[in-house]
This record gives C-alpha cells, sequence and structure tokens, in this order.
C-alpha cells in the first residue's frame, strides 16, 4: 500500500446486545482502488459498510478519515455515499428528483442542479428518464438512478452493498463492468460489499475475505484465489479440494498417503498444514500416469468443463475440472504440477491472519 | 356458480337495503309538503328553504364545520407525531402497550368518553361550550389518525431514513423531505377520518356541549324530540350529501395513494 489514505480502522468492535459482530479490526483505506469486503452473510461486511457511512458508531477503537477520528460526525457530515442493497430511491420522487435530493440539501443553485443531475443521469446511461417515476423503472435501472444518487454528490468514497443481489444474472455481469468501469472513470475510492465470490474477483482491486467479524485475508484477487491463507479462505474463493498433510521439509509435503515436490517453504519440519489444489489445476491422465489415482463417482456437464468428483484408495474427494469426459467407475489418474500445490498452515482455533 | 352468484347478488341487495332504506325514506319525505312522514302528497322544497332561512341553524352548521376542521387539523398534527414516537419506540413491550392504549379509546364506549371528558372539564373548570367540544374532538380524533398513519410508517423502509441521512439532510430535513411526503396519503386519509368523525359525533358532544353551543347532531336530536318537523329531514339529507361527498374524497385520495406507492387498492 502507498497511496494516499482515506479511511483507516484502527482495533474497532462492534457489538450489538452483547453479540460481537466485528472483532478488532484494523485496516486502511486508499483513494482510487475498487476494494471488496467479501464473506458470508453475518461476517460482519455490512457493519463496516454502516460504521463508514456513520449510521452506527464502533463500541470500541477508532474509525479515521483523512487521519481525523470521525466518531460523533453524523452520516449528513461524511464525505461518504452510499448505494443501498434495496436502492432505498424515494418513491414520491421522480427519476431527477431522486437524484437531485443530495444537491437541494446543500442548498445548491437551480441552474448547477440542474447541470449535475444531467451530467450524473448521462454518466450512467439514464438520459431521458429524468421525469419517469421510480415505480416505471426496472430493477437495472433504479440500480443506475441509486448510483447516480450517490456520485452526483462528488464523495470521496463510495460504498455498495450488494448492489447486485436483487438482479438477475445477465444483467449482474453487465453491471459488474459497468461499476468497474464507473470506478476507473470517477477514480474515486469504492468499497463493495458482496457475498459472491466471483463477483468479487472479477471487480476488485483489493479484496478483505471476513469470517465471523475478523479479517481473514487481504490482497489482491489473484493473491486471495492463488495463495488463500487458511481453508476458510480456500473454500470460500472458489472451488478447492483441501487435504490435510504434513510438511516433510522445505519444498517437499505429504498428504493423501504421499509426498510429493512443492514451492512452499518456511514451514517447521513436519508442521501439520492444510494443502489446496483447485480442480482446474488437475489434469486426468492414465492411472498408470497418475500421481493419484481416483475412481470415478460422479460427473456432470458444465459447459465450459466437465465437474468429475471422485474418491482416492485413501477415501479422499478429489474434484476436478476438466475439457476430457470419463465414465462413472471409471479408473483414472490425477496429475498436476508442483506449483499447483498450495501449502497452508493448518486451522487453528481462531482462524486469525 | 352460476348459482351462487346469483344468490350472493340478492344477499347483498338485501343488506344494503336493510342499511340504506331508512335513510331514502327520511330523504324522500323531506320533499313532502304534507308536513309528515306519511301520506306523500306533493313535492315541496320548503323545508329546505326553511332550513336556509334560519339563522341559529346556520350559525350552528357554521360551528360544526369550524370544529370539525380544525379539531381535524390539529388532530392529525398531534396523531402524526404520535405515530411517529411509536414507531421510535425502539422496546417492542412499550410499543405494543402503547398502541394498545391508543385503540382502547378509539373502541371505547362514546358514552364513556363524552362522560369522563364531562368530568374533566368540570374538575378542570373549563367552561362548556366551543373550547370543550373542540378539546374532545381532538382527543378522540388523535387515537384514529394514529392508527392509518403507523402502518404507512411500519411499511416504509428503514433504508429510506439512512439513504436521506447519507445524502446529507438533517434530522428536520429527512422528517419533511423524505418521511412526511411518504406518509402523506395516510395523513390526508387520516384527516378525513377525523373530519367524519368530528363531523357526525353525537355522544360526545351531547355531554361537553353547554351554554348554548351546539353542533348540527345534537341539534337535530333536540329537535326531534320536540316534535316532527320535516325541516329536519331537510337537514340530514344535506348532512348525510355531505359526509358522502367526504367519503368519496377520502375514497379517491386513498386510491391515489395506493396506485402511486404499489399498496392496497385495486388495479
Amino acid at each position: 500500500m502507498n497511496g494516499e489514505e482515506i479511511i483507516r480502522f484502527e482495533r474497532v468492535t462492534k457489538e450489538y446486545d452483547g453479540m460481537t459482530v466485528l472483532d478488532d479490526v484494523s485496516f486502511a483505506i486508499e483513494r482510487g482502488k475498487f476494494y471488496t469486503l467479501l464473506g458470508p452473510s453475518g461476517c460482519g461486511k455490512t457493519t463496516i459498510l454502516r460504521l463508514i457511512a456513520g449510521f452506527i458508531e464502533p463500541t470500541q477503537g477508532t474509525i479515521y478519515f483523512h487521519g481525523k477520528p470521525i466518531q460523533n460526525v453524523p452520516p449528513n457530515k461524511r464525505q461518504v455515499n452510499t448505494v443501498f442493497q434495496d436502492y432505498a430511491l424515494f418513491p414520491h420522487l421522480d427519476v431527477f428528483e431522486n437524484v437531485a435530493f443530495g444537491l437541494r440539501v446543500k442548498k445548491m443553485k437551480e441552474a448547477d442542479i440542474r447541470r449535475k443531475v444531467s451530467e450524473a443521469l448521462q454518466f450512467v446511461n439514464l438520459e431521458g428518464y429524468e421525469r419517469r417515476r421510480i415505480q416505471e423503472m426496472s430493477g437495472g435501472q433504479r440500480q443506475r438512478v441509486a448510483i447516480a444518487r450517490a456520485i452526483v454528490n462528488e464523495p470521496e468514497v463510495l460504498l455498495l452493498d450488494e448492489p447486485l443481489s436483487a438482479l438477475d444474472l445477465k444483467l449482474r455481469t453487465e453491471m459488474q463492468y459497468e461499476l468497474r468501469e464507473l470506478q476507473r472513470r470517477l477514480g474515486i475510492t469504492f468499497i463493495f460489499v458482496t457475498h459472491d465470490q466471483e463477483e468479487a474477483l472479477a471487480m476488485s482491486d483489493y479484496i478483505f475475505v471476513l469470517n465471523k467479524g475478523k479479517i481473514q485475508q487481504f490482497g489482491t484477487p489473484k493473491e486471495i484465489y492463488d495463495e488463500p491463507v487458511n481453508r476458510f479462505v480456500a473454500d470460500f474463493i472458489g472451488e478447492s479440494n483441501i487435504l490435510p498433510g504434513r510438511m516433510i521439509e522445505d519444498f517437499l509435503v505429504e498428504f493423501a498417503g504421499q509426498r510429493f515436490v512443492c514451492v512452499d517453504r518456511g514451514f517447521a519440519p513436519n508442521e501439520p498444514v492444510d494443502v489446496v489444489i483447485r480442480p482446474e489445476d488437475l489434469e486426468l491422465a492414465a492411472p498408470e500416469a497418475g500421481q493419484i489415482v481416483i475412481r470415478v463417482d460422479s460427473l456432470l456437464f458444465r459447459g465450459v468443463h466437465y465437474e468429475i468428483c471422485g474418491y482416492d484408495e485413501n477415501g479422499n474427494e478429489w474434484l476436478v475440472h476438466s475439457t476430457k469426459k470419463a465414465e462413472v467407475g471409471e479408473i483414472v489418474g490425477l496429475r498436476f504440477e508442483p506449483e499447483a500445490i498450495h501449502v497452508m498452515r493448518a486451522e487453528r482455533e481462531d482462524g486469525g491472519e | 356458480m352460476k348459482r351462487t352468484h346469483w344468490w350472493g347478488r340478492v344477499y347483498l341487495l338485501v343488506v344494503f337495503a336493510v342499511m340504506y332504506t331508512p335513510i331514502v325514506y327520511l330523504m324522500y319525505y323531506s320533499f313532502n309538503s304534507g308536513g309528515a312522514m306519511h301520506d306523500f302528497q306533493s313535492f315541496t322544497l320548503k323545508w329546505y328553504r326553511d332550513v336556509l332561512s334560519d339563522d341559529r341553524l346556520l350559525m350552528i352548521v357554521l360551528n360544526t364545520i369550524v370544529i370539525a376542521l380544525l379539531s381535524a387539523a390539529i388532530a392529525t398534527i398531534l396523531g402524526v407525531m404520535g405515530a411517529l414516537a411509536i414507531y421510535y419506540v425502539k422496546q417492542q413491550r412499550a410499543k405494543h402497550v402503547l398502541l394498545a392504549l391508543n385503540n382502547v379509546l378509539i373502541v371505547s364506549p362514546d358514552v364513556i368518553i363524552g362522560a369522563s371528558f364531562l368530568l374533566l372539564f368540570t374538575i378542570a373548570g373549563i367552561q362548556l361550550g366551543f373550547k370543550s367540544v373542540l378539546l374532545s374532538h381532538i382527543a378522540f380524533s388523535v387515537p384514529i389518525v394514529v392508527l392509518m398513519v403507523l402502518p404507512k410508517l411500519e411499511e416504509m423502509s428503514p433504508t429510506l431514513i439512512d439513504a436521506a441521512r447519507d445524502l446529507g439532510a438533517g434530522h428536520w430535513q429527512v422528517l419533511s423531505g423524505v418521511v412526511l411526503p411518504f406518509l402523506a396519503p395516510s395523513i390526508w386519509a387520516g384527516f378525513f377520518m377525523a373530519l367524519t368523525y368530528s363531523l357526525d359525533d353525537f355522544a360526545v358532544t351531547f355531554f361537553v356541549t353547554g351554554n348554548g353551543f351546539s353542533t348540527l347532531s345534537v341539534e337535530i336530536y333536540s329537535r326531534a324530540r320536540q316534535g316532527i318537523s320535516l325541516s329536519i329531514n331537510a337537514l340530514s339529507t344535506l348532512l348525510f350529501l355531505f359526509t358522502m361527498l367526504l367519503v368519496v374524497g377520502y375514497y379517491v385520495l386513498s386510491q391515489k395513494g395506493g396506485r402511486v406507492y404499489g399498496i392496497g387498492g385495486r388495479k
């Protein structure tokens, strides 16, 4: 991290009625990047968003905005704007007035309001819809109105609370591109909350993976995908084969009853580890040529590839994505490169960083 | 299927006939030149002319309307504030208790409310008349407004308020720019309900009025006791038609609200 820091959380904890939803979290957010808070429901990602927006206050810890604590600064005085999950558009106002709301509150001149609103609507490809009622807009259009309403205020940080979850798959993919593009054009910081790992991987500069109120891992999408730090992250980000194993020495790991050369080091000798191999890194081969031999248990055609599930002689389950077909009951070999093996420290009790 | 339809219609017809026949009967004889509620002799507007030339009566009509408009307006303001207060009560139990207390006032008999107000005004030393009637009308209208406004408030997504705050609105701007406009249809509905309740209230007013101050329903009652005059029929007809007008107004408003906000109403 070397850019200009906008937001910093220092040891922030949030409790609701004795339940800890955010547990001693610290991180920093830089200007002009696309961040994603990724995690299952109840992991604390929306809580972080609401803390930044100012709808709630931390139980402990401090939130800094440009180096100044922003406790006791109400939401209407913060330089951030939010796109809500249900969009929260004002039903009694038309599209223009919804977008103009923030500017009217600031008592801006009518001519400026008109210019800025039309610019914002142009930005989200909604010119010509000014006088439409919210009820006449489709889900995707409402989403754009919500974005226009937020960005017209020129916030330094735009918060997006699962804004795509209400859209159908095709529209969602389209909006992913558009949001990413929008962020580049505006050059402001986006903090995007989602439970959809594909969305997170596709859109973000950086991802925070959260679980049980703690940050599990922070990194670029590639880092998170290729080098998950623990079982939770590996499991949550994409499909993976996770096997218990033992690090014999540097570059040599034992799992599934065999020893394999790998590219990881820095573990204690014989340290228990979890081994991750992504299903697309496994290649089907003849049984005698395979490093692992499995009996195919089930087969699904997924369009791009076959999803093959099988068991080795030790009873470990293996998931393989292959463009080659296999028959159920067939014995096949699996081959993989040393780079495909990713070794993680075995899960500790708290699952921390 | 067709048969049940047929029976259903007859049943509906009978029910409405039973409910409306007395009113139609009363209206019909308000045009009787014979001066009694039987033996229709010939059509006349004499009784209406009587009503309209009766200065005391017109004064009472004015009183009634002033009381209704004033009490409905004040009750609407208080009721909206009350609904907001109940909405913001965080404790579920306290909320239910407040709501129950509100609803008890609506279902409790007018006679009891009237008698208790009489007691209150006597103890407090408030002179019976315009003031006492106005106060009591406000009091029994407030719960009605609360009951009309609160469901709409509960239906409002709390993120609407968050969104307004997020866009820079202070508490007052949130209220005037988002919450009140959102509630507008139900506020109007509450106002009209309060208006009709005030217009046709008899029991409470009967208890707390005095010093020559009177409203229409009390006046009609006392005149009917003195003896039958068809001007009462004429007056009742006018009052009924006015109430109908209010109901239609209320209906149009609530339909409009339903269309705009996608709740209730038929398509």
